[in-house]
């Protein structure tokens, strides 16, 4: 088990490691929430909606979009020079190697996330309701279920000759569920609705998050296996 | 169902009958001269009957399409497979 | 991976089977169009436009439950074992299961826009059934844009086992979500309590499309074996 772990957490190192020093892929998905920002300042009209109202939807779809753009360059880097071949290598069971790469794309995401509080905060001078540690709770259970399928997905799109432009196709219809009760319970939760009202939906975000964390542990080796 | 056989001729008849009803029921004039109780009629007589039958067109042209690719593909390697 | 070389000898058997249960099928089709169009009363609250359920459920039952199921089953089986027979049965499920989704997908907004007064509704079976169809969609692209082949396989198992997973909680999910928003609908009829004829028709499609849906899939699962024993084949002269 100790073994398991150190394995799982050298594989999420590496990567946070690469990413600390690149700075690649959280520049461009900080870069992509600020303009997204600029850019629905514009397409929506403030006198006719107010940003409060739809600030839980503009939420989550910002964090799905910046974190598929995150997510489809996972294994970019080490494809590049057979560098996954070596990792492949390595004695760790693949499901380790899968849960390590969750977990450094699942710190990457929750800085991800944290900018878009930020910057949306910021933009549309939105208050994140009286309790914020519930509803940073509750992004990043949906964030972790986001992150499972999407990493799992990540490496099947970079085994493709289509690359990144085809993980929104196959990732999107399967994400449903976490944007339907995510943005319904950060929705809620900005309304200063109470716990118990969201309780339901965020069990159900975590479920999924589970789920798509042990299905993804299983599938995983089926993907990389060469 | 215990109607006789329809001879040619009065296959024709009906057939003149159903085009004639088809130009009335088409004709806004002639329906909006109708009263409420003809208004539900023409509703559910007029437009579904080609809701029907474009949905049952649907149904096989899309699974003729499905036979006939399936057809034309399984062929095409039946040919390559022979050819040594 | 393991491979298993199909035997030429089974063609035989493929032929018989699928031309049987399509015949069957094709059989069952026409006494289900007699008895739509000249025989099922006409329902009294839609009218006319409610025969378009005999069509609409056989499709949705082949094309949502069956074929997925298969697709979902054949696919575990393929990754677990590594039988590519399982793969074929896979791929051909959902070929199959494409064609009939799309039927679902067509034929229920010209019903719905004679009884709920639009094409498109964001009904939770309506969404569910465009959901899937996407996820078929996925299966065949990741299939297909793979230059080897084998990867392509276990890619497309991959998505069928991950999309019957959440399918469930895709149906719960925008079901709750419908609860949540009520629908502006024009006109909802009340679910009709089928009468002995309708469900007699009903059940003649459902054996129709069922039949032959299941002698379609076995032609297309032969036109897969052939595929591999013409790809075996390309393999042993290039390594010759």
């Amino acid at each position: 088990m100790k073994l398991y772990l150190a394995q799982l957490w050298a594989v999420a190192w590496k990567d946070l490691m690469v990413e600390c020093r690149s700075r690649e892929r959280v520049g461009a998905m900080a870069g992509f929430t600020v303009l997204v920002g600029v850019l629905f300042n514009y397409a929506i009209d403030p006198t006719l909606v107010r940003p409060e109202d739809i600030a839980s939807g503009l939420v989550w779809l910002t964090i799905v979009f910046a974190g598929t753009l995150g997510l489809g360059r996972t294994f970019e880097l080490e494809a590049q020079d057979g560098a996954f071949q070596g990792v492949l290598m390595t004695p760790a069971p693949r499901d380790a190697l899968f849960l390590g790469k969750v977990l450094s794309n699942y710190v990457i995401l929750l800085v991800v996330v944290f900018i878009v509080l930020g910057v949306f905060g910021l933009f549309f001078s939105l208050d994140w309701g009286s309790s914020p540690a519930t509803l940073v709770g509750a992004l990043a259970l949906g964030a972790l279920g986001f992150v499972a399928v999407g990493t799992l997905f990540s490496a099947v799109s970079s085994g493709t000759a289509m690359g990144g432009a085809l993980l929104p196709i196959i990732l999107f219809p399967l994400l449903v569920p976490v944007v339907i009760y995510g943005t319904s319970a950060t929705g809620q939760l900005l309304a200063d609705r109470p716990f118990a009202e969201v309780d339901g939906q965020i069990r159900i975000l975590g479920a999924f998050a589970l789920v798509a964390l042990a299905v993804g542990a299983v599938l995983f080796r089926y993907v990389v296996e060469e | 169902m215990s109607a006789p056989p329809l001879g040619p001729r009065l296959g024709g008849r009906i057939l003149g009958a159903v085009l004639a009803g088809a130009l009335i029921l088409a004709s806004p004039r002639i329906s909006f001269a109708q009263v409420a109780a003809n208004e539900l009629a023409r509703q559910t007589l007029g437009l579904p009957y080609w809701h029907v039958f474009i949905a049952y067109a649907v149904v096989w042209l899309l699974i003729a399409g499905w036979v006939i690719s399936i057809a034309r593909r399984l062929s095409e390697i039946e040919k390559r497979l022979g050819k040594d | 991976m393991k491979s298993h070389v199909a035997t030429e000898a089974a063609g035989g058997g493929i032929r018989w089977l699928g031309g049987g249960m399509s015949m069957l099928g094709l059989a069952l089709m026409i006494l289900l169009h007699w008895e739509v169009f000249f025989w099922v009363n006409t329902e009294s609250t839609m009218g006319v436009v409610q025969r378009i359920f005999y069509v609409h459920v056989p499709a949705a039952w082949v094309g949502v439950y069956l074929a997925f199921g298969i697709v979902a089953l054949c696919s575990a089986v393929y990754l677990w074992l590594g039988d590519e027979r399982a793969d074929m049965a896979a791929v051909a499920a959902a070929e199959g299961g494409m064609v009939f989704t799309t039927i679902v997908l067509l034929t229920g907004p010209l019903w719905g826009k004679i009884a709920w007064g639009t094409y498109w509704t964001w009904d939770p079976r309506l969404t569910s059934t465009l959901l899937l169809w996407f996820i078929y969609l996925g299966y065949f692209i990741v299939r297909g844009s793979t230059d080897n082949s084998e990867r392509g396989r276990r890619f497309s198992a991959v998505v069928g086992i991950v999309g019957a997973l959440d399918l469930p909680l895709i149906h719960l999910s925008v079901t709750w979500f419908r609860s949540l928003h009520p629908q502006p609908v024009v006109l909802k009829p009340e679910k009709p309590t089928l009468d002995p004829d309708m469900l007699m028709t009903l059940m003649t499609g459902l054996l129709a499309f069922t039949a032959l849906f299941l002698g379609l899939i076995v032609f297309r699962y032969g036109l897969e074996r052939s595929r591999w024993n013409l790809e075996l084949r390309t393999r042993r002269t290039g390594a010759a």
